[in-house]
């Protein structure tokens, strides 16, 4: 019998996964790995289903959410009009500047973490900043270049109507340069992804990431693989999504893929207009005011619980306070 | 040409001139951003102590035994999955997705509970991050070979490996290379967050130990340090690429490579 | 002669277009292999161009067509001379003259009617009326059906139609084209030539097109201008009197279409730098060449 083609190749390409699922619930249950270590998937699923019942779960990627929506933000908001600048009108500048942008982006976001730590302290412009500063840079330069690649010749036609200079921003370049400037932004977003969750297991009360950290300093083992195997679909999720919407956006720029797994992300039918476009900011803004909500709830708790320390520890992380949060 | 480079070179040094004078006319605090020569002179002083030499050592060993392990397992992983076995590719390719958002900071409590929290789940934790952007580049690479050029050299009647060494390798070689520098950049950056969260050596133990004992001088010396090897070895791939794959580069290239894209 | 300084902002004139005396020179920066120096792209141009005259500008590459047409565009100031527009010195791009490009220049992100209400968007159309002129010069250059389209999904002759549409749509008075069909296949070029004319005659556009094919400039103009290159300096105006309307195979095939395109070819070839001797040196070339008589 013969299966039409597209359940065919949808087969196959589950299978990988599916393997792996199999083998992951059978091995400890057959006891080739120990299951005090590994433990089976259907426990680790009911674990995740366990953190969601509780409302655990969906909290720490409230507040996750907030902290990389905040960041992301702000460094859009940097990024995007020194992109524009740069890239359109003083590119002589841009160009000198390049060495020392590319300088600046070298520098581990890791080694910026101690940094902010020590600026900021252990609360959450700490953690904002260190996203800022990673996804700064990747949007700076797709904008850079998108906005100075944009096609001449659409240029000159817009000019040769005489269309003024915010005319020409609006009309002609900036939807020209937005399907460049989003793969900065989907870079951006999965650096973030990846920042974050660390910083939050060096030194946080809250997240994802201290929510998996937490887990393992008490040896809840289940919890610490529902929280991973959790972060990573919401990762794998998060960068579909991504993929998906740069795809879609980039439909008529023809064979572009930003990045090598994109390759199989189809161009859809789905073509993201203003409406999408004011409901995915309507879901950011969202994110901001509960997370921002949520935050502060929890650094209160965090605050009232830590009572007895000395109470101005908070902001300038003492030794014994960011090693409190962290390790 | 020349006169660019000079306004380039000119630039960085203003910058660091502003490093140097803004805390010095009290722009910035000089507490939380030392001055630039400062920062020099605590890194002179710490190499002549030795103990800062031995971090370095250890940080630059672990960052490139993990980027070897991940060489030596991405690439031919990525030549045989995307040049030999495309249906294999198919199947494990969401696997590998997934396996590639799985970055090791969330699988570290895990791999600790298999490996410790020796060198052997450093090297692990850094090659594991490192090894997808090689794969998936070589699996591009060979993937976007020109089917032209492969029929015309075909038809020269070039044989198998012939066709492999002479033909896909070269037109692969621009997307392994600029799969390699994405995965060097991690590397030191996984280095920094391993050594972080779990080590008593390397510059990314030492940078907390500064910060936690607020001596700023240090935390700016060894963040200092650690971006220079960074951009050492990322000029040392480019120049490799420059000399193996010169004939692919692409205008803006060099601003494209700084996103470094997860996946 | 005028210089810099003193062009008049305005002329007395019934032509449509005055080009007086334009000269652009171009300062070419150093590089490796050679010293700054001048560049002169067009000298002491002079032409006019009637009301509702269809004017074809030929020449080879380099002779500084698409020089002028960024003068008369408005994207470029002549170093000297100045362009009119009924009598109007042009002084920087506006809504009276239209452009059409080689390479469509069609905005991808908008479908095929809001490429060609982007003019209209500029002069602040209501969006009832944008619809309604749209729907109109959508429906004048055959695309019917394709309005919500977008130009990726269209072939290289429609994005070459939307591009008209879009040029026609805010109502100039004069057509500029550069090249606009030196990128479509030679079939799809014919038919898009026959469609320009009719289009033409639907509106009585004035319009200046530039092109690099005899064939296309005999078979589309009035009126033929020959310029040729180092520098570029206006040869001919060469009257093309063919019967309108043109239809493609009966005018192709006409005798006088083959001793005008000649004629012109023999213009191009002789240019003037090396024609003095050139036209002494064969005598045999002019003596058979049938356009002696034209």
């Amino acid at each position: 019998m013969r299966l039409p083609a597209a359940v065919n190749s949808l087969l196959l390409r589950s299978s990988g996964v599916l393997i792996f699922l199999i083998l992951w619930e059978t091995a400890p249950r057959l006891a080739w790995v120990d299951p005090y270590f590994v433990p089976p998937l259907s426990i680790v699923v009911r674990e995740i289903w366990l953190l969601l019942e509780t409302g655990d779960l969906s909290r720490h990627l409230l507040v996750s959410s907030w902290r990389a929506v905040t960041g992301l933000s702000l460094a859009l908001v940097v990024a995007l009009p020194l992109g524009i600048i740069l890239g359109r009108w003083l590119t002589g500048l841009a160009s000198a500047l390049e060495p020392l942008l590319r300088l600046l982006s070298q520098i581990n976001p890791f080694a910026m973490l101690p940094l902010f730590l020590l600026f900021f302290g252990i609360g959450e412009t700490a953690k904002v900043a260190v996203v800022t500063w990673v996804t700064l840079w990747p949007i700076l330069f797709y904008t850079i270049i998108a906005t100075r690649t944009v096609d001449p010749l659409q240029i000159k036609s817009a000019a040769a109507l005489g269309v003024s200079r915010s005319e020409m921003l609006c009309k002609v370049i900036l939807p020209a340069a937005v399907p460049t400037i989003f793969i900065g932004i989907r870079i951006g977003a999965s650096l973030t992804f990846f920042i974050l969750i660390a910083a939050e297991m060096l030194g946080a009360g809250s997240g994802l990431g201290w929510l998996v950290h937490n887990s393992a300093m008490n040896y809840l083992i289940p919890r610490i693989y529902a929280g991973a195997t959790f972060i990573v679909l919401l990762g794998f999720l998060l960068n579909r999504l991504l993929l998906y919407i740069e795809a879609s956006l980039s439909i008529w720029q023809g064979s572009q893929s930003g990045s090598p797994v994109a390759g199989q992300s189809r161009a859809s039918s789905w073509r993201p207009d203003r409406g999408s476009a004011v409901a995915g900011t309507a879901i950011l803004v969202l994110v901001l005011i509960l997370g921002a909500l949520e935050v502060r709830r929890l650094n209160q708790e965090a605050l009232a619980g830590a009572s007895s320390s000395s109470s101005h520890a908070k902001h300038f992380g003492t030794p014994a306070d960011s090693s409190d949060g962290g390790l | 040409m020349e006169n660019g480079a000079l306004r380039k070179a000119g630039v960085i040094l203003l910058f660091l001139a502003l490093w140097e004078l803004a805390p010095l006319t009290g722009l910035v605090d000089p507490l939380f951003i030392p001055r630039f020569s400062g920062v020099l002179i605590t890194i002179r002083d710490l190499y002549q102590t030795g103990e800062f030499l031995q971090h370095t050592r250890i940080s630059l060993l672990r960052a490139f035994s993990g980027l070897a392990v991940a060489v030596v397992i991405g690439l031919p992983l990525g030549l045989i999955l995307g040049g030999w076995f495309p249906r294999i590719q198919q199947a494990t390719e969401p696997l590998m997705e997934l396996c590639a958002v799985a970055n090791p900071v969330i699988l570290a409590h895990i791999i600790i509970f298999f490996l410790g929290i020796g060198e052997t789940a450093k090297t692990f934790i850094i090659a594991w991050l490192c090894v997808w952007p090689i794969t998936f580049s070589t699996i591009t690479g060979i993937r976007s070979a020109d089917d032209s050029l492969l029929k015309a050299a075909r038809s020269l009647g070039l044989g198998r490996w012939q066709l492999f060494r002479l033909v896909v390798l070269p037109s692969a070689a621009p997307s392994i290379f600029t799969g390699l520098r994405l995965s060097a950049g991690y590397a030191f950056i996984m280095l920094i967050a391993a050594e972080m969260m779990g080590a008593g050596s390397g510059l990314g133990w030492f940078i907390v130990q500064s910060q936690e004992s607020y001596h700023v001088l240090r935390l700016f010396a060894g963040a200092t340090v650690i971006t220079f090897l960074g951009l050492l070895t990322d000029v040392s791939i480019r120049l490799l690429q420059n000399r193996f794959a010169f004939w692919n580069s692409e205008p803006g290239e060099s601003f494209h490579l700084q996103g470094r894209g997860i996946v | 002669m005028a210089g810099v300084v003193d062009v008049p902002q305005q002329i007395q004139t019934d032509a449509k277009i005055v080009v007086k005396a334009i000269t652009s020179v171009f300062h070419l920066k150093k590089t490796r292999t050679e010293p700054a120096r001048e560049f002169i792209a067009l000298k002491e141009i002079n032409l006019e161009v009637k009301k509702g005259e269809f004017l074809v500008l030929v020449g080879p590459s380099g002779c500084g067509k698409s020089t002028l047409l960024d003068i008369l565009t408005g994207l470029a100031q002549p170093t000297s001379g100045a362009v009119y527009i009924d009598g109007n010195k042009v002084t920087g791009p506006a809504l009276d003259r239209g452009i059409v490009l080689q390479g469509y220049a069609l905005f991808p992100w908008r479908t095929v009617r809001q490429n060609v209400e982007f003019g209209l968007e500029i002069k602040k159309v209501p969006k009832r009326e944008r619809r309604a002129i749209s729907d109109n010069f959508i429906h004048l250059v055959g695309l019917d059906g394709f309005a919500d389209r977008f130009p990726h999904e269209l072939s290289g002759g429609m994005k070459q139609r939307v591009a008209i549409a879009r040029a026609l749509a805010y109502d100039p008075e004069v057509l500029l084209m550069d090249e606009p069909f030196a990128a479509v296949d030679a079939q799809t070029r014919e038919s898009l030539q026959d469609e320009l004319l009719r289009i033409w005659e639907a509106t009585g556009k004035t319009i200046l097109f530039v092109t690099h094919s005899i064939e296309e400039a005999v078979f589309l103009g009035d009126r033929v201008a020959v310029l040729t290159p180092n520098p570029g300096t206006l040869r001919e105006i060469v009257k093309i009197d063919l019967p309108r309307p043109r239809h493609n195979s009966d005018t192709r095939s006409s005798a006088e279409f083959g001793w005008i395109r000649r004629k012109i070819w023999e213009l191009l070839q002789n240019a003037p730098h090396e024609s003095r001797h050139h036209l002494n040196a064969v005598p045999v070339a002019e003596a058979i060449s049938p356009t002696a008589s034209l």
